[in-house]
């Protein structure tokens, strides 16, 4: 515990030099920007800004990273109070409150609590992911790699089956990942997967091509077979982005319950911000004295689950760093900018770059500071961007992720595969099929074959060490919770009915 | 017992077919391997043969579940019908102005590529004021390219630019 908070001061040390201090200014600004614009969400905002990022030094690029991340989260709820265009499933709640709120002429105090929400559930959430990161590293490093698939398994379970409206959907995507991490030259013998003789595809497909082509792409060729881009309302905002004494007295609670539900379930892999911020609402309008104003505008509505979304993205962190786990498509992209560093996240890393971790943590607090410090008088710079044209917007989203696969390796190879990967995302998108595991399965894929072929050598070949030892059994057991818990109250709930 | 199958069935029932077979290639692809001499315990294809496996497993249930009706509808509340068929023709202009870009950009260069995409997107998605357009297509490449090559760094073909430009 001490020693976590002497690595932060350290941290804060690294992350308050001018440069870094400018990158991490830089970061908001360009994440704001980016996660404002309608119909790109986080995911697809970081790897956008991706190879922006490769030109500086890793601890700058990093620092700059985790401020595009909040930034990204920031912009994102603007655009669903204004616009009712939620960007990514952890909006959909806020634009739900928020843009009745809008309509109704609160469009500032519903920025206002978001903003602030936001702000309160990020310093709390960063403040428990840099004294639980640590320990939950320590505690990884007993991991054997048979508990680690288990892990990997578990991740893709609930990944898989808790995302979206249909179970096998899910895992639908996830298959169709797992496949798109077989490609290239495996990683022991060399054995070549997948690639057709085509020479560039022995170092297997870029995991941000896939991600950027999917939601740039996927989603250009989606919207323009359904020819939905016509228009879409912007509300003006009238006075400031501000809030009243009576609107703190109803937010502040939601803020500090939107926070305790929403980072314990970005730790536990449980399927991304859409359940935290759904659960956050359900319990705001059970407590709330107010229920009649839920649907037409309840601000609580909105500080609770921006409260929960925010504190959500800061606890998925928590995996990704300490076991090197992501289990969102957000918190894929960040560590694959980590690998582009060839840095692995993992338990190891709070050993190899001290320096690095901690000057991220500390700039994740700058980085919310500044957001919130920056974006309340800039509300209306931002609003300005919601009225670009929309197929100005997606001509340059198109063009601009065809860029971002392309500068990876200077490689017009990643570009077909980006249109390729595009179609797939437009024919998931069509038969509502979730993008999220496909993403999970392409990362972890190939991690989970390394430990499945760790284990077996450690064993010689003897398959029982699968489920050999404590850990494994552990999570096996929870794995089956996960899947037979729901259909059991399924039947149950059938069952009752019948009754 | 299929008797009537709808228009959206029949889409998705293709794309979990296709899962199906998806899965089965895989197997295919595995089976024909050249595993490298002195390799470990482990074969590498043990691995692809299991997501082989679940693949066409998961395809199989999925075919299974579009035939008892239970159809994948798209996420989100944009506006229009959900079901109303798709426009296949403004879909290809995307994906053409897609596909130019890709053939374009070592041929003839980053700007040209990024302008001809540019006009085709905003074209496909029904702008019709083709000066205007143009013009706003070209800075944005022009934009980009320069901010790429002079300001970070990062190279990008300059095609029949490169008299002019520099080697930018």
């Amino acid at each position: 515990m001490g020693n976590s908070f002497a690595m932060l001061m350290e941290g804060f040390q690294t992350a308050f030099t001018p440069i870094n201090l400018m990158f991490g200014l830089l970061g908001t600004f360009l994440g704001t920007l980016v996660g404002v614009l309608p119909g790109i969400g986080p995911a697809l905002a970081i790897g956008l800004l991706l190879p922006v990022c490769l030109t500086v030094n890793p601890t700058s690029a990093l620092i700059m990273f985790a401020a595009i991340y909040y930034g990204a989260m920031y912009g994102g709820s603007t655009t669903s109070i204004l616009l009712n265009t939620p960007g990514e499933s952890g909006s959909v709640i806020t634009a739900l409150e928020g843009n009745k709120m809008a309509k109704a002429g609160r469009a500032g105090a519903a920025l206002a609590t978001a903003a602030i929400g936001s702000f309160v559930a990020g310093t709390i959430a960063t403040l428990l992911l840099a004294f639980g990161a640590p320990w939950m590293a320590d505690v990884a490093l007993t991991i054997q790699p048979a508990g680690y698939l288990s892990l990997i398994i578990l991740a893709f379970a609930t990944v898989g089956t808790l995302l979206g409206s249909s179970r096998i959907r899910g895992l639908v995507a996830l298959s169709v990942g797992l496949v798109i991490g077989l490609v290239g030259a495996d990683l022991q013998s060399g054995a070549l997967r997948l690639t057709f003789g085509n020479m560039n595809a022995i170092d297997g497909i870029e995991t941000v091509t896939v991600i950027v082509a999917i939601f740039a792409l996927g989603e250009a060729l989606y919207l323009a077979s359904r020819h939905t881009l016509l228009s879409t309302e912007v509300i003006e905002m009238k006075g400031k982005a501000w809030m009243t004494r009576e609107d703190f007295r109803r937010s502040w609670k939601p803020w500090l319950r939107g926070t305790a539900i929403g980072f314990p379930l970005g730790v536990i892999p449980a399927g991304g911000s859409e359940v935290p911020t759904f659960l956050s609402y359900g319990v705001e309008k059970a407590l709330s004295k107010n229920k009649d104003e839920f649907g037409k505008g309840a601000i609580e509505g909105v500080a609770g689950p921006e409260a929960a979304n925010n504190a959500n993205a800061a606890g998925v962190l928590v995996p990704m760093l300490a076991l090197g786990l992501p289990t969102s498509a957000t918190a894929a992209v960040v560590l694959v900018a980590f690998q582009s560093f060839n840095i692995q996240p993992g338990p190891m890393l709070f050993q190899t770059n001290p320096e690095i971790i901690w000057g991220l943590i500390a700039s994740l607090f700058i980085g919310n500071t500044l957001l919130l410090v920056l974006n309340l008088p800039l509300i209306r710079f931002w609003v300005l961007l919601l009225k670009i044209p929309s197929h100005y917007l997606y001509a340059g989203i198109t063009t601009f992720a065809l860029l971002g696969a392309y500068a990876l390796n200077n490689s017009t190879f990643d570009l077909q595969v980006a249109l390729a990967v595009g179609f797939i995302g437009y024919l998931f998108r069509r038969f509502g099929v979730p993008v999220t595991p496909l993403i999970i399965g392409v990362i972890l894929g190939p991690l989970a074959e390394l430990q499945f072929k760790r284990a077996l050598q450690i064993s010689q070949g003897d398959w029982s060490i699968l489920v050999a030892g404590g850990f494994p059994k552990m999570i096996y057991g929870i794995l089956l919770l996960v899947i037979i818990g729901p259909l059991v109250w399924n039947f149950k709930k059938k069952f009752a009915v019948k009754k | 017992m299929i008797l009537k199958i709808s228009k959206q069935a029949k889409g998705e029932l293709v794309f979990a077919s296709s899962l199906f077979l998806l899965g089965l290639f895989v197997a295919w692809d595995t089976s024909g391997m050249d595993i490298p001499q002195g390799s470990s315990i482990i074969s590498p294809q043990t691995f692809p043969y299991m997501v082989a496996i679940f693949t066409s497993l998961v395809g199989f249930v999925l075919i299974i579940d579009v035939l008892r009706g239970r159809l994948g509808t798209p996420e989100g509340d944009e506006p229009g019908d959900p079901f109303m068929g798709a426009n296949f023709k403004t879909m290809a202009m995307i994906a053409t102005a897609i596909a130019l870009h890709v053939i374009l950009l070592e041929i003839a260069g980053y700007v040209v590529a990024a302008t001809v995409c540019f006009f085709g997107v905003s074209y496909g998605f029904g702008s019709r004021k083709y000066r205007k357009d143009f013009g706003i297509s070209l800075a944005f490449a022009l934009i980009v390219y320069f901010s790429f090559t002079k300001g970070l760094n990062i190279n990008l073909p300059s095609g029949f630019f490169e008299g002019v430009f520099g080697n930018g």
